[in-house]
């Protein structure tokens, strides 16, 4: 039986320790072929192993296309993806990826505020790249860290020309985000990636911002209810031939995995993207933060969506 | 419908079209890239292509395709997605080898014609993939329905280089 191939093949032809329970990982085609383009600030997931998924940022600028450069922080007591990355991968190691999504979309003539805490910083590090290959300087990086802040390397000049902000967690407080893009709030980008107290306080700075002017980048899941409250529905994979029932108890992500389906599941949480699926019939309900309403007519984040009618069918 | 048939056929016998741009990636997913010359073998395909017999990491792996050795490409396409829905879709973007002007591809399946040096025979209608619109994040999908390029074996190989004619046999 044919089996697509769904990722690309990629090689780790680097690995650099940069203390602080962070390692950087080169990825490159094994001939050094350029890679898939992607945005300023995008993602992939990483197929670290069968069902093991996660989802990295990368580091690295489109026009730096022969490599795809991400930074793992450490989460020791997580579902073991960078536990695994920091403790079993090594130089030579092969691995999948999927093509990348997402990115930031900047403002080419206005100023672009980033806020970042900690390894939050990637997304925004690629950014910096990119306009700094461009001779462009309308931005500004808040960057908070305890102790020494990993990777700022990749972003040397822009530090030493006063573009980036540095705090120091562990010596000083922590800067008022309403403070730093208030001044912005008519004209300006704002966009923001760290940990969950500090995308709240971004969202309420920045919460009467129109969406296009406004990025909020979450690499952990909002909190969730355990469990839907749709009553059970059809489940129908076309490609795949197959009908289950979804009861609340089980979920659509998992009726999935029951019946053996491959999707890629990363966050499980609606955030990272991996899991997008075609949809045909529902109509679905949607609970992702990935999807744009136009998206949504054909598409499904499925870890966290579920049907509103009596029978869903999915092209998988 | 006998004028029909005779049309076509006369379509197909009466065209000279010209290689415009020629393309290839070792690997799926990965961008194609522009060489002034690609060697053809026979019964296997493009040396170093991802569809070449043998070589085997296309986006089916386990499905080495008889009739997928080369494919090929309308530039009349490109202008029509440019014209009609305003898509500016480049020559390393659509994912076909052979990029070719004057060649009335949706005519020849199941024909032998020359490409360059080479020899091939058309067995189908490339079919667009999904995939490629996720990868150039352009809605190209619906426009390349019917145009998405010709699938050829190769029956004589040799090199195929930019400006080559291509001729019905
Ligand atoms: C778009 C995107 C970009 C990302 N970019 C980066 C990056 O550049 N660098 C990087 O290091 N990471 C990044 N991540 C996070 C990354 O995907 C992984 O989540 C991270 O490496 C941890 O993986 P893990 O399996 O070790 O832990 P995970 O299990 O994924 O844990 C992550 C965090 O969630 C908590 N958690 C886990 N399960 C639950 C649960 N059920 N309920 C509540 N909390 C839970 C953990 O305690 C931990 O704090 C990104 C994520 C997304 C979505
Ligand atoms: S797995 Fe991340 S959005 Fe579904």
């Amino acid at each position: 039986m044919a089996k697509p191939i769904k990722t690309v093949s990629t090689v780790v032809s680097r690995v650099e320790d940069l203390g602080n329970e962070t390692k950087r990982f080169t990825l490159t085609d094994q001939d050094g072929w350029e890679l898939p383009p992607f945005k300023p600030g995008a993602h992939l997931d990483v197929h670290l192993q069968p069902g093991l998924v996660r989802t990295y940022s990368l580091c690295n600028e489109p026009e730096d296309n022969t490599r795809y450069v991400i930074a793992v922080k450490r989460e020791r007591d997580g579902r073991g993806g960078s536990n695994f990355l920091h403790d079993r991968v090594r130089v030579g190691d092969s691995f999948g990826v999927s093509l990348p999504r997402g990115g930031i979309a900047l403002n080419p003539d206005e100023m672009n505020v980033f806020v970042a805490g900690g390894i939050g910083v990637t997304p925004f590090i690629s950014a910096i790249r990119h306009l700094e290959r461009r001779r462009r300087t309308n931005y500004r990086l808040h960057w908070t860290s305890r102790g020494w802040p990993v990777l700022s390397d990749m972003i040397s000049p822009a530090i030493e020309a006063g573009r980036v902000r540095l705090y120091d967690t562990a010596m000083q407080p922590k800067p008022a985000i309403a403070e730093l893009v208030q001044e912005f709030a008519g004209s300006g980008f704002a966009a923001c990636c760290g940990p969950e107290p500090m995308l709240r306080d971004f969202e309420g700075a920045v919460e009467g911002w129109p969406d296009e002017r406004k990025h909020i980048e979450m690499f952990t899941p909002p909190k969730r209810v355990a469990q839907s409250d749709v009553p059970p529905y059809e489940l129908v994979l076309r490609e795949s031939k197959k009908v289950a029932t979804v009861v609340p108890e089980v979920g659509l992500l998992g009726t999935l995995e029951a019946l053996g389906i491959d999707v890629a599941v990363s966050c499980g949480g609606g955030i990272c993207g991996a899991c997008r699926t075609r949809w045909i019939e529902g109509p679905p309900i949607h609970r992702d933060r990935v999807l744009s309403p136009a998206e949504r007519q054909s598409e499904l984040i499925v870890c966290v969506g579920d049907c509103a009618g009596p029978k869903l069918v999915l092209d998988l | 419908m006998d004028g029909i048939v005779s049309e076509k056929t006369q379509i197909a016998a009466s065209w000279r079209g010209v290689v415009r741009f020629l393309h290839k990636t070792p690997r799926a997913f990965l961008p194609m890239r522009e060489f002034p010359v690609l060697q053809l073998i026979a019964g296997r395909g493009i040396e170093g292509d991802r569809y070449l017999i043998g070589h085997e990491t296309g986006f089916y792996s386990h499905k080495p395709e008889e009739g997928r050795q080369i494919t090929l490409f309308e530039m009349e396409t490109l202008e029509a997605l440019r014209r009609d829905h305003g898509i500016e879709l480049l020559p390393e973007e659509h994912r076909r080898n052979v990029t070719v002007e004057g060649v009335p591809l949706n005519h020849l399946v199941g024909r032998r014609f020359r490409l360059g040096e080479a020899i091939v025979e058309a067995t189908r209608l490339s079919t667009p993939c999904r995939h490629i619109e996720e990868i150039l994040g352009k809605a190209v999908f619906d426009p390349l329905i019917n145009r998405s390029g010709l699938n050829c074996k190769i029956i004589a190989g040799g090199t195929l280089r930019v400006g080559d004619a291509v001729r019905p046999l």
